[in-house]
């Protein structure tokens, strides 16, 4: 066990959950024990320490005894321990300094208790303390793309620090014009970003200025990019656009007044996968009825409001006479130079003959398309793209506004298209992310990997698996090597994933509070499965999964990780010798990683075990890998369940190291 | 770097089939960085060693160090405690390492990697043979590129008649290493340096064994 650090001090509470621990476990016995053996500040028996009037009590505990950390025994509700991470939280701590103890499914009654309790205590010494870094940063921010999209983030951001707005192409500019004049912004035009070092906070972007190479310093960026809208005429049978025939967005940037005009709008033929043709109609097509239009026909197939404000919109046009005409399979379309007409069928007249509209006006959805400037701009970055080259992948962790980079943000039809309220609240969040870099200083909690420069070969492999491009390979007369130079993790890109550590071939690497000495101290002596999981999928799927068979958690020992892309080889044979006879990893679903590919590195690694297995004679079998979402706590038991059965069948390890 | 790979686990329980203790030796040089034999590649084999030994009834012991590079005698010296107090060393490093430590080792030191050549990393898990170690440098004459390591035939001359759309007659993944070196030359406008006719090559082996002394550098030792 570590050296006890005395700026270490711990709370215990041993909680009877309203008496359904004490059935089982003598708590007055376990205190005593604890009390004699154990380093702590504070230690209190309570019947619940649920109950509202206890957590005002917990939270004048941590003041009067000054603890900074928390160790709660008792039940495993979820939603109860979130309540005393937040009180936690209030006081100053993290969540990493609030460890619980599941006092329900301990074996052993009273001496199991006191076991995991002090398992756990020693757990909290071993990781010592979190430093908090100051880091000096950049306050100004960089907007790229100066059309309106690009313009109201900037005018959002400039109202807390300075703003540079660069832009490569005159021509789409439009949003120059809103930001003339206004304070803290100033524009970088005919320019184009070449690349950028740095991480968050401390940016520095190579531009090419009229041919130049220029270097500015930036804490944060944010790409405002505006999709493009282009009018394939495959989708309307070959029209040919004219006087009478409009796209949305030539519509839309008219000058002359409809009065008196009849205009239909064609829907679902174009940027069928997007709202934004249908915001943008509807909001077109309740201003012509406001401006006094003859007739305004909206033609569609699936008429989609699934957004703020469309449904409403879809109310009002619906209410000031816009007519909503549904069509089924192909329109046929004809222009004349006095009128253009689209013919279609009715999808429940079935027996009517296809319909004609005639109007002055057609007006035509576009697809939307990425700007040209898009894959230059995410190789210079080191960003990733997504579906149909817009930025960004298409995976439900990634917050929208969020790179794959800390400090990299994205507003607006850059990545995909959007419309007026979703880029409004994409602002907000950017303005609040980008803000913290608006006084100059950011403190940070140092939980990002630890480097022994002893160890580090630089051999690069961590900085190439990073996900975030959080390292760098810094030189520095002081590390402790051959070449003076080590990784190195930055606290404000570091997204805490552990990629880099179970990458690392000279073991150099650890991850706070999830090193390899916790890890595998967990597994000291493992049940029959031991089932490594992501905390952001398998592990709460685990959590829910016990509730529907407590049963079952009898011969399984859940490990939890904070991605599978920790999940080293060495955790997967280790398991094994030191007697479990299954292997599980829990991984998030495919192009569902937090942190972009952790699940894909996983699921190399259990390839590498399995064949190390079979090698010498193993059954591979014994790793099992399961793609699992948070939610599908059924599908965990019945993957336990197969690996208990498999197990079975297989009988006992035979390469279990029996000491 | 010298790039290694792991040696087949069947290749490495042959060798300690008669061993209770061994050692696995590893190396933060180059067999860290070309993840063949660093810390954790020690721990893998270890571990793999071990399930083995004890799926087929035969357990052993198996200790694990890792030193700064096992090509250095004062280094090797940190390895001294463990291999006193094994029968056997499986050691990760390069082939250079193995022996040196063979030298060195009162018990029988065996190979846990092969040795393959000196490379460069072109990505995680990508390596590739870019130097021969010849001895007599004639990348100023072939635009950077490589003739003895590249030319699958080591050609000074080339390229030969199995040069066919820029691949080597070997494998249509393989690049011919002279139209590499026609194409560099081109484009840096030196064209005219594949006139000359590159002579038989010194391979600086006639003295037996290549030895490295500077008397300028050299410790006068007694």
């Amino acid at each position: 066990m570590a050296k006890n650090n005395k700026n270490i001090r711990i709370g215990i509470y041993l909680c009877d959950c309203d008496g359904k621990i004490s059935k089982n476990i003598d708590l007055e016995k376990v205190k005593t024990v604890i009390q004699s053996e154990a380093d702590f500040e504070y230690i209190r028996i309570t019947s619940a320490l649920c109950g509202k009037i206890e957590k005002e009590k917990l939270a004048g505990e941590i003041d009067k005894y000054s603890l900074n950390r928390l160790l709660i025994a008792g039940c495993t509700d979820q939603f109860i321990r979130r309540q005393f991470l937040q009180v936690a939280e209030e006081k100053g701590m993290t969540r990493y300094d609030v460890e619980f103890v599941d006092l329900s499914s301990v074996q052993d009654g009273s001496e199991g208790a006191v076991a995991v309790i002090n398992s756990v205590l020693a757990k909290i010494q071993l990781r010592g303390e979190i430093v908090i870094e100051e880091i000096e940063v950049t306050p100004q921010v960089l907007v790229i793309g100066c059309g309106k999209e690009g313009a109201k983030a900037a005018l959002a951001i400039a109202k807390n620090q300075p703003v540079v707005m660069v832009e490569g192409d005159p021509g789409v500019a439009d949003g120059i014009p809103l930001v003339k004049g206004a304070p803290n912004i100033s524009i970088k035009a005919g320019a184009r970003v070449a690349g950028i070092e740095g991480f968050a906070g401390n940016f520095t972007v190579r531009f090419i200025e009229n041919g130049q190479l220029v270097k500015q310093k930036f804490g944060a960026v944010v790409v405002a990019l505006e999709a493009q809208p282009v009018y394939d005429k495959s989708k309307y049978g070959g029209l040919e656009l004219g006087e009478h025939v409009l796209t949305l967005s030539q519509f839309l940037a008219r000058e002359k007044s409809f009065s008196g005009q009849k205009v239909t709008f064609v829907l679902g033929k174009a940027d069928a996968d997007s709202l934004l043709s249908y915001a943008k109609t509807l909001e077109a097509a309740i201003d012509l009825k406001e401006k006094g239009a003859a007739e305004v026909n909206i033609l569609y197939e699936d008429m989609k409001v699934s957004a703020d404000q469309l449904e409403q919109n879809y109310e009002i046009a619906r209410a000031k006479g816009v007519n909503f005409l549904k069509y089924v399979g192909e329109i046929e379309f004809y222009s004349t130079v006095i009128a253009a007409t689209v013919q279609y069928r009715e999808p429940f007249l079935t027996q009517l003959d296809p319909l004609r509209i005639t109007s002055d006006y057609l007006v035509l959805a576009e697809d939307y398309v990425p700007s040209p400037e898009t894959k230059e701009l995410a190789d210079a970055l080191e960003i990733r793209l997504g579906p149909a080259g817009f930025f960004q992948d298409d995976n439900v962790h990634f917050l929208p506004v969020k790179s794959n980079r800390e400090g990299i943000y994205f507003v607006g039809s850059c990545h995909g298209p959007i419309h007026g309220v979703e880029i409004d609240r994409e602002v907000a969040t950017v303005v609040a992310e980008v803000g913290r870099f608006a006084s100059g200083k950011v403190k940070v909690p140092a939980l990002q990997p630890r480097v022994d420069p002893e160890k580090c070969a630089v051999c690069l492999t961590c900085y190439r698996t990073c996900p975030h491009k959080a390292i760098e390979i810094v030189h520095d007369e002081s590390l402790n090597n051959l070449y003076h130079s080590a990784a190195r993790m930055n606290p404000l890109a570091c997204r805490r994933c552990g990629t880099c550590a179970a990458e690392c071939p000279g073991k150099a690497i650890q991850l706070p509070y999830y090193s390899d000495q916790e890890i595998l101290q967990e597994i000291s002596k493992p049940p029959k499965i031991v089932a490594y999981a992501c905390e952001n999928s398998g592990f709460l799927a685990s959590e829910y999964a016990k509730e529907l068979d407590p049963e079952l958690q009898e011969n399984l020992q859940i490990v939890r990780v904070p991605c599978s892309g920790k999940i080293d080889v060495i955790y997967l044979l280790k398991a094994l010798e030191r007697g479990a006879d299954g292997v599980m990893l829990l991984v998030c679903h495919k192009e569902n990683c937090k942190f972009v590919w952790g699940n894909e590195r996983a699921e190399k690694r259990k390839g590498q075990v399995r064949k190390l297995l079979k090698d010498i004679g193993l059954e591979e079998e014994r790793i099992d890998f399961v793609h699992i979402a948070a939610n599908q706590g059924n599908q965990f038991n019945a993957a336990v369940r197969a690996m208990a059965e498999r197990i079975h069948q297989l009988g006992t390890n035979a390469g279990k190291v029996i000491k | 770097m010298i790039v290694a790979e792991r040696k087949p686990i069947e290749k490495v329980l042959e060798m300690i089939a008669p061993y209770k203790k061994v050692l696995v030796a590893g190396c933060y040089g180059c067999v860290t960085v070309c993840l063949a034999g660093g810390e954790k590649e020690v721990g893998i084999l270890a571990s793999q060693i071990r399930l083995a030994r004890s799926k087929d009834g035969n357990p052993i012991e198996v200790v694990e160090q890792t030193v700064e590079r096992q090509c250095d005698a004062e280094y090797l010296a940190k390895f001294q405690d463990n291999v006193s107090s094994v029968e056997a060393v499986v050691s990760l490093a390069c082939g250079i390492g193995i022996q040196y430590l063979a030298e060195k080792s009162p018990v029988p030191v065996f190979p846990g990697v092969n040795t393959l050549f000196l490379g460069a990393n072109l990505d995680v898990g990508k390596w590739a043979e870019r130097c021969f170690a010849c001895g007599d440098c004639v990348l100023d004459k072939t635009g950077g590129i490589c003739p003895i390591a590249r030319c699958s035939k080591s050609l000074l001359n080339g390229p030969c008649g199995g040069s066919q759309y820029g691949k080597c007659e070997v494998s249509k993944d393989v690049d011919c290493g002279w139209q590499l070196i026609y194409d560099r030359l081109k484009a840096l406008g030196q064209l005219d340096k594949l006139k000359e006719i590159i002579p038989a090559k010194n391979w600086k082996r006639d003295k037996g064994p290549r030895t490295l002394v500077r008397e300028e550098l050299t410790l006068e030792r007694d």
